[in-house]
This record gives structure tokens, sequence and C-alpha cells, in this order.
């Protein structure tokens, strides 16, 4: 493949849609209709379905998911995983309220109430935790791009070291996040829309924009097409590596702050196997393993779906235990679906 | 392929940790302690030694600890029988049959064995939990049962006996059968190997039985020394297990590692473990310097074959 030959293709993944292809895009889009699939079956089968409260749920542990599985999905575009996200979204929490402590001491503002009560200021603290997020990935992209070790047993690595800091760091207890401006995140509504689902659209939007209209999604296609081309064609695959690791650290930094604004706490266990839900939803929208294929959008996509499809189920008042094996079903059905639908498009 | 130099520098390094930890803790010398580094590897080194197996055919099994979970619960719903032989059959059974399911999905229907097992992870684990009702079974009155965890035989423990047999198994048929070349073969190469005439399916699948039976058997050790089967029980444990195969210089894209350098990567991580027990260290700082190591030991490696994956 000629470095010509390369450019082009990207540009015709990457191009502008026009408006036929965007309305190509949904029509043609088997995952839209499940989910309207699902939200008649809801509204036929239960009363509670489209009630405020109801949504408002969905909408919440769909940003939650859905941040982990976006900042994934550049991740899985380079053909490299991210085994950290789950322990990396609590850390980023764990860290920076450990760093507001440390810069409390310094000066003198007290930061903490009753031995596990945060009463700190929420900006820095927030903005500290997307920092400790970014530095994660960070190291990650690092470790993986320049060490050269294998994306599954750096991000491993990190999963289990990251979590074993997390108790370290706590002493194993939880800490409280009461503090108005912070439980603001988890609480707030805005036009009946939830504070968590508005920042996970902005998060999206962004990476939409990024991915499909800038050189930078070109890139991360490039090197998850064919890496060995797109190194012969000059891209300097080390830092695109390292930009999709920090920015899936970031996100996973996001999802933590507006999952433990939620909850008013934050505690070293939590968000365990939150990684394998978040790979599960890029690959139910349709983005590989073997990098090169997917986008935010089909990441929203599966999100959506598999919100949508769970909170169903929890209406119906099937068990979370059911509702596992359903997703397991499904991820598999989903793959095998697309597996045999490129082999039959490949064949003459 | 099968280099020796991976694991005599292995080897020098298991010698070296044991050093340091006779050094900095006069109790690890200790007979007794021995038995204490064998018997807390032997569950985790016998899925290891599965999980090898699959990494060697260039696959991956995400799925051991759940599959540990509802062969033992699949086997514990037949204690009331009392018979120990229907008990532990099942549970083998259970966990081949999990095995094979992973086998079908990944070499026939063409799923990445990631995706795979990592569904079959959640679904063994969920019907466990249904089977069982959410509740622990005892097989206290079943001492047969009992002895595959706490029995010793010639005074050696037999979760120690069977690990061993396990590994020696498993070196066998790695190292020294038509069955290991086709492994390697198909590892190192799938499009090739299949070119070649070798039953690339047939092999995948058996190692993915395998590594069910190993992690059922891993599993009624376990239950067996804890007399309790636990529906809640190893979570997570697939990590350590690859952390391990990794460690003992297996390759995530298959056809590179070995079963020996499974072994010792399991020691290794006994050895670390036994010594900051001794020391009084917490389990969780425990898990921060075994994630330390691995990146310490794969990190040389990964210069040394200069490439990616």
């Amino acid at each position: 493949v000629t470095t010509q030959s390369l450019e082009i293709s990207i540009a015709a993944r990457a191009s502008h849609p026009t408006r036929d292809a965007l309305i190509a895009l949904i029509v043609g889009n088997p995952l839209l209709w499940l989910v309207l699939l699902i939200t008649l079956i809801g509204m036929a089968t239960s009363d509670y379905y489209l009630s405020a409260q109801n949504l408002q749920n969905l909408m919440r542990s769909m940003a939650v998911f859905g941040l982990l599985a976006m900042g994934m999905t550049l991740v899985l575009l380079t053909g490299r995983i991210d085994l950290s996200v789950g322990a990396t979204m609590i850390f980023s929490i764990i860290a920076a309220l450990q760093l507001m402590v440390l810069i409390g001491d310094v000066t003198h503002i007290k930061m903490v109430a009753r031995g596990s009560s945060f009463v700190g200021p929420v900006t820095p603290f927030i903005a500290l935790a997307l920092v400790v997020g970014g530095f994660v990935g960070l190291v990650n992209g690092i470790g993986i791009a320049y060490g050269r070790i294998a994306p599954f047993i750096m991000t491993l690595a990190t999963l289990t070291g990251l979590r074993g800091l997390n108790y370290v760091l706590t002493s194993g207890h939880p800490y409280y996040l009461q503090t108005p401006g912070y439980v603001w995140f988890g609480d707030a509504l805005v036009f009946g829309v939830p504070i968590s689902m508005l920042i996970y659209a902005v998060v999206f939007a962004v990476l939409a924009w990024v991915v499909g209209q800038t050189v930078i999604g070109q890139r991360l296609y490039a090197i998850g097409g064919e890496e060995r081309t797109a190194r012969y064609a000059g891209i300097p695959i080390e830092r695109w590596v390292v930009l999709a690791y920090v920015v899936s650290g970031v996100c996973a930094a996001i999802a933590g702050v507006l999952f433990t604004a939620r909850l008013k706490s934050v505690d070293a266990p939590l968000a365990a196997g939150y990684e394998l839900t978040a790979i599960a939803i890029a690959v139910i929208g349709g983005t590989t393993l073997s990098g090169g294929r997917g986008s935010p959008w089909r990441t929203l996509c599966g999100g959506i779906v598999l919100a949508a499809g769970l909170n169903l189920l929890t209406l119906w008042g099937v068990s979370s235990w059911t509702q596992n094996i359903v997703v397991g079903i499904a991820l598999i059905a989903a793959v095998a679906l697309t597996e045999a639908t490129r082999r039959r498009a490949a064949r003459p | 392929m099968r280099t020796a130099t991976g694991e005599l520098s292995r080897l020098g390094l298991l010698v070296l940790l044991i050093g340091v930890a006779a050094f900095v803790s006069p109790g690890f010398l200790q007979a007794d302690n021995g038995r204490v580094v064998l018997l807390a590897v032997s569950t985790v080194g016998m899925m290891s030694i599965g999980m090898t197996l699959v990494l060697l055919a260039g696959d991956i099994d995400l799925s051991v600890g759940g599959t540990a979970v509802l062969a033992t619960v699949v086997g514990g719903l037949l204690i009331p029988t009392g018979s120990p032989f229907l008990t532990v059959a099942a549970t083998l059974a259970t966990g081949i049959g999990v095995g094979i399911v992973n086998g079908v999905c990944v070499a026939l229907l063409r799923v990445p064995s990631l995706i795979v097992t990592l569904a079959t992870l959640g679904i063994a684990r969920a019907v466990g939990n249904i089977v069982a009702g959410g509740q622990a079974i005892y097989p206290n009155d079943m001492p047969a049962y009992l002895w595959f965890g706490r029995g010793s035989l010639l005074g050696v423990p037999v979760p120690i006996l069977l690990f061993a047999a396990a590994a020696a198994f498993g070196i066998i048929l790695a190292r020294f059968s038509t069955f290991g070349r086709m492994l390697y073969a198909t590892g190192g190469n799938l499009a090739a190997a299949a070119y070649s005439g070798i039953p690339t399916t047939t092999v995948r699948l058996t190692v993915f039985a395998l590594s069910g039976f190993f992690a059922a058997l891993a599993g009624i050790m376990e239950s067996a020394r804890l007399s309790y089967i636990n529906p809640a029980g190893f979570a997570g444990v697939e990590l350590t297990v690859i952390a391990v195969t990794i460690l003992g210089g297996a390759s995530l894209t298959g056809g590179r590692g070995t079963i020996e350098g499974t072994l010792i990567a399991a020691l290794i991580v006994g050895v670390i473990n036994n010594t900051l027990n001794l020391l009084g260290i917490s389990i969780y700082v425990q898990q921060i310097v075994t994630a330390a190591v691995i990146l310490l030991i794969v990190l040389p490696d990964s210069f040394r074959k200069g490439s990616r994956a």
C-alpha cells in the first residue's frame, strides 16, 4: 500500500458526511432500530419506562459507562486496549483527595472533616482528578508506545497496581464527598436532563469531531488499520498512541467524578469490572479489537442499546445475574454477526 | 521458540528472590514454609497451566474464574447424593463444557477469544450464582471431596501433588507430543498452520477444554481447602493467572512460551507474596509489588524482541 492510497482510504473513511450520508447513517444503523424496538417494548410493557425518573436513571448510568467506553474507543481504534479504566476512575478521585489533603496541610486549609468527609474547594479537586486520570493514561501510553510493553499487560499491571494503591491510600475505608458543589454533578438536572448526561454529550461531541473531522482521527485510523504502513508513511505512532491513552485516562477521571458525585462517597473496591462493560459497549457498537474500525458515534449507539436494554430488564424485575447472562450473549452475538457480515462482504 | 535462556534468567530470579526472602525474613527457610508457598500457588498455578496452553495457541481465556465458580457449584449440587465420584466428575465435566463452548465460539464462529471468554466469564459466574441461589455450599459431609484440598499422600499435600501432576502433563504435552508441535504451529501462524494441514480448529478446541478442566480442578482444590463452595469466589483470578503466565514468558500473540516458564513464574509470585506476608505487609501493597514485578520482568523482554504485542 502506497502512502497515497493510504491517505485516500483514510480520507474516504473520515470524510465529512453529507446530509444524505447522515440520514443513511441513522436509517442504516441496526443499533438505533434496536433502541427503538426496546423503547416500544418498554412503553408497551411498563408504565414506568418513559417516566422522567426512569429516563434520568438510564441517562446517569449511560453517562458513566459511556465515558469509559468513549476513551476506550480511541485506544481500540489504534489496535490497543485499556484494561485500567475502572481502576483509574476510582484512583483519580482518591488520589485527588489525598493531594488536596497534602495541599491543605501546607496552606492550612481544612480539607477533610470528621476524619473522612471532604470539605475542601470543589473546582481544584475536580481539576486534580482529571490531571491524575490523564497522568495514568500518560504512564500507560509511554509504557506501551516507548517501553514496547504489550498493551494488555501494561494496563493489566496498572489495573492491579492502582487497585492496590486505592486501598493503601484510603486505608480501606470510604471517604464522603457531600460538598454541595460536588454533589451537584451527581444530582443536578438541566431542563430535566441530568448534568452527567450533558457532560457525556459534550465529551462525545468533542471526540466525534476530533476523530471524524481532524487529522488526529485520521492518524488513529491509520495506525489501527495497518500500523506498519502508517509507520512507513511517516506517522509518529508513539505520540498518537500516548494521546489515545491520555484521553482514555481523562475520560475515566470524568466518569469517576460523575460516579462518585452520585454516590456522594468514594471507596477503593468501587467500579470493579467496569473495564469489561466499557469494552462490551464499544464492541457492541461495532468497534473492533483489532483496530482501525469503529467510531465514537458507534460507541454512543452501543452504550444507548446496552443501557436501554438493561434498564428494561430491570423494570421487568429480571435479576442482575440474568442481566449479566443477556449482556454476555449479546456481546458474542454482536461480534459473531459483525464477523459473518464482514466475511460475506469480503467474498468476491 | 522454546529457548532456555528465558527460563534460566527466570530461574536465576527465583533463586535470587529466595535468597532475599531468607535474608529479610528468617522464617522463610523453615521446611513448613516451603509447603505454605506451594499450597498458596497451587490453585493459581493449576489455572496458569491451562492458560499457558491457550496462550500458546494464540488465544486467551478470561473465563477461568467464572468456569471455576460454575463447575464447583454444579458439582456441589450433587453433594447430597453422597457420591464423591459424581460430584467430582460433574465438576470437571462442567469445566470442560465451558471450555468447549469457548472453543466453539472462538474457532468456529471466529469471535475473538478476548470477547468470547469475557462474555462467558460473566455468563458462567451468573449461571453459577443463579443455580446456587446465591448461597454457599458446604461439602463438610463429604471427606473424599475435602481430601482434594486438605488431604495428603506420603506427607505431601494433595493440591501440591495435583499441581505437580498437571505441570508434568503440560510439559509432556507441549514439549514432547505431536499435539505440542501442532499447538506451537497454530499459535505461531494460524493461517500457515491450517494450510500445512494442521487441524487448528481441533487444537484450539482442545486447549480451551483443557483450560476449563484445569480451572474446574483448581476450583475443587480451593473449595475443598476452604470446605466452602463460594458462588462469589475467584473474583479477578483471571488477571492473576494471566499475569503469572505472562511473567513466565508466554506471549499474548501466541506460539511463544513454555509450561516450565509458567511454573517458575508461579513460584516467583508465590515467594514474593509469602515473603511480604511474613513481613506483615498488607495484601494491597502486595498487589502493587506484583504489578511492579510484572512490568520489571516484561520490560527488558519487550525491548529484546523489538516489536509491539
